[in-house]
């Protein structure tokens, strides 16, 4: 009966041993498991990170471009609200240059006219003092400063001619001018399309781009979110180590119960006593039972392909 | 749309852990029980959750006692239960299957996998 015991107890010892050896190997894959997600979390958010730097180092760079088109359209936007108050402006200004040449020419034919008139006059009158012969001596001297006067006017008027000729290019000079400083602004007016082209074309490259990003980011996000989920899966060993253990326990509590009933008989009859193997057998079959309830729970029965291990009623 | 509820039955911390944050990072609200006895006092104090996962193997009260129980509440009828244990045993699924358990799911199970089985019987989840 010693040895029947004997063996039996030996059994037992052998099927802890065995479901002890299968939740090692369990809590060694689990976490060998779970160190493998941990690198794979640690790759994506490193891929991740990466990503998101040189996102921001393009968006800054399509930024600048929109920047230089809207500051560029900006600055044709003031040039236009402008036009009007600086064409009203530049008009008056030619307005009053040319009633001032106006009444310079008037003036200029007057003294033209005075001049003319005062020649005749010297003239004649030269020509009355030479009939008066000696008595019109001093009345030729008076003669000849009229005909001076006259030339000192003719020489005036060329003098008021040429200065209206200065003006008048002058003023040419300065419309010349602003026609050029207005051409060059409608210049700039004209590269308005081409910043507007521009900047919708920076606009669709940053919306294509961001959205690349975005389906980058999106998909690594998804990676990191099914490593977390299966990492914590894998915590979920602990409770299925912790079961096996605890039942592996009882079996060890019922086991010593029994030895310490047998321990408890007269010393000849220890040894003879057939209880000891029945009761010995009956923990290592509950035993068997218990864990043959749980077997689908140890990682060593699935495989990667394993169907899911759902029943629903 | 208003994020469903999932109330988690365990006496495992570990479990209660795991359960808890698979199903906060795929979006839902999540009741924590550690016994049948507490998470049937919870659903008598009017929170209805739209599906409860419970384990089997629990002190005071376990989680096929529960699921009959739960099932006897008003309102209780048709909410999925799925019980989510180490245990295999046919007999304790039928008896399961019988006081109106709608599945049996073997422990572990992954984040993946668990949302997967949530779709399938919480429609709309």
């Amino acid at each position: 009966m010693l040895a029947e015991s004997l063996n039996v107890f030996l059994r037992l010892d052998d099927a802890i041993d065995g479901s002890l050896v299968a939740v090692i190997a369990d809590t060694e894959t689990s976490a060998r498991s779970i160190v493998g997600h941990i690198r794979r979390l640690h790759d994506s958010a490193s891929t991740l990170a990466t990503y998101l730097d040189g996102t921001s180092l393009k968006a800054g760079d399509l930024g600048k471009e929109i920047v230089e088109s809207v500051t560029c359209l900006a600055d044709i936007g003031s040039f236009i609200e402008g036009l009007p108050a600086k064409m009203e402006r530049d008009l008056a200004s030619v307005q009053a240059l040319v009633e001032e040449i106006k009444t310079l020419s008037d003036m200029a034919s007057d003294v033209k006219a005075i001049s003319l008139q005062s020649r005749l006059l010297g003239l004649n009158a030269a020509i009355e003092a030479s009939r008066a012969g000696t008595a019109g001596t001093a009345f030729k001297v008076v003669a000849d400063e009229m005909r001076k006067l006259a030339g000192n006017s003719s020489a005036m008027a060329v003098r008021i001619n040429t200065g209206l000729s200065r003006t008048q290019e002058i003023v040419d000079s300065g419309l010349r001018f602003t026609i050029n400083e207005s051409s060059r602004q409608l210049a700039g007016v004209t590269k308005a399309a081409e910043s507007i082209k521009k900047l919708q074309a920076n606009l669709e490259d940053m919306s294509q781009y961001y959205k690349t990003r975005f389906a980058i980011v999106t998909k690594h996000n998804e990676d990191l979110v099914k490593d977390i989920a299966e990492v914590l899966g894998e915590i979920q060993y602990q409770d299925v180590v912790r079961q096996c253990i605890e039942r592996i326990r009882v079996a060890a509590d019922r086991r010593n119960d029994a030895l310490r009933s047998a321990l408890e008989m007269p010393d000849q009859s220890l040894g003879q006593d057939a209880g000891l193997p029945r009761q010995l057998e009956l923990v290592l079959n509950e035993f068997l039972a218990e864990e043959q309830n749980h077997r689908h729970s140890v990682r060593q029965t699935q495989g990667s392909d394993a169907p899911l291990k759902l029943e629903l009623f | 749309m208003a994020a469903k509820t999932i109330m988690i039955v365990d006496d495992s911390s570990t479990m209660l852990m795991s359960l808890r944050n698979s199903l906060e990072i795929a979006g839902y609200k999540v009741l924590e029980a550690n016994d049948g006895t507490v998470a049937l006092k919870a659903l008598q104090a009017g929170n209805k959750p739209d599906l409860i996962i419970t384990d089997i193997n629990m002190p005071n009260m376990g989680g096929i006692e529960f699921i009959g129980k739960a099932r006897a509440l008003p309102g209780f009828r048709f909410i999925p239960i799925l019980a989510l244990t180490t245990e295999s045993q046919q007999g304790k699924r039928d008896e399961a299957k019988k006081l109106g358990a709608t599945g049996w799911l073997l422990k572990p199970v992954s984040g993946t996998d668990l949302n997967k089985i949530i779709k399938q019987v919480l429609p709309g989840a």
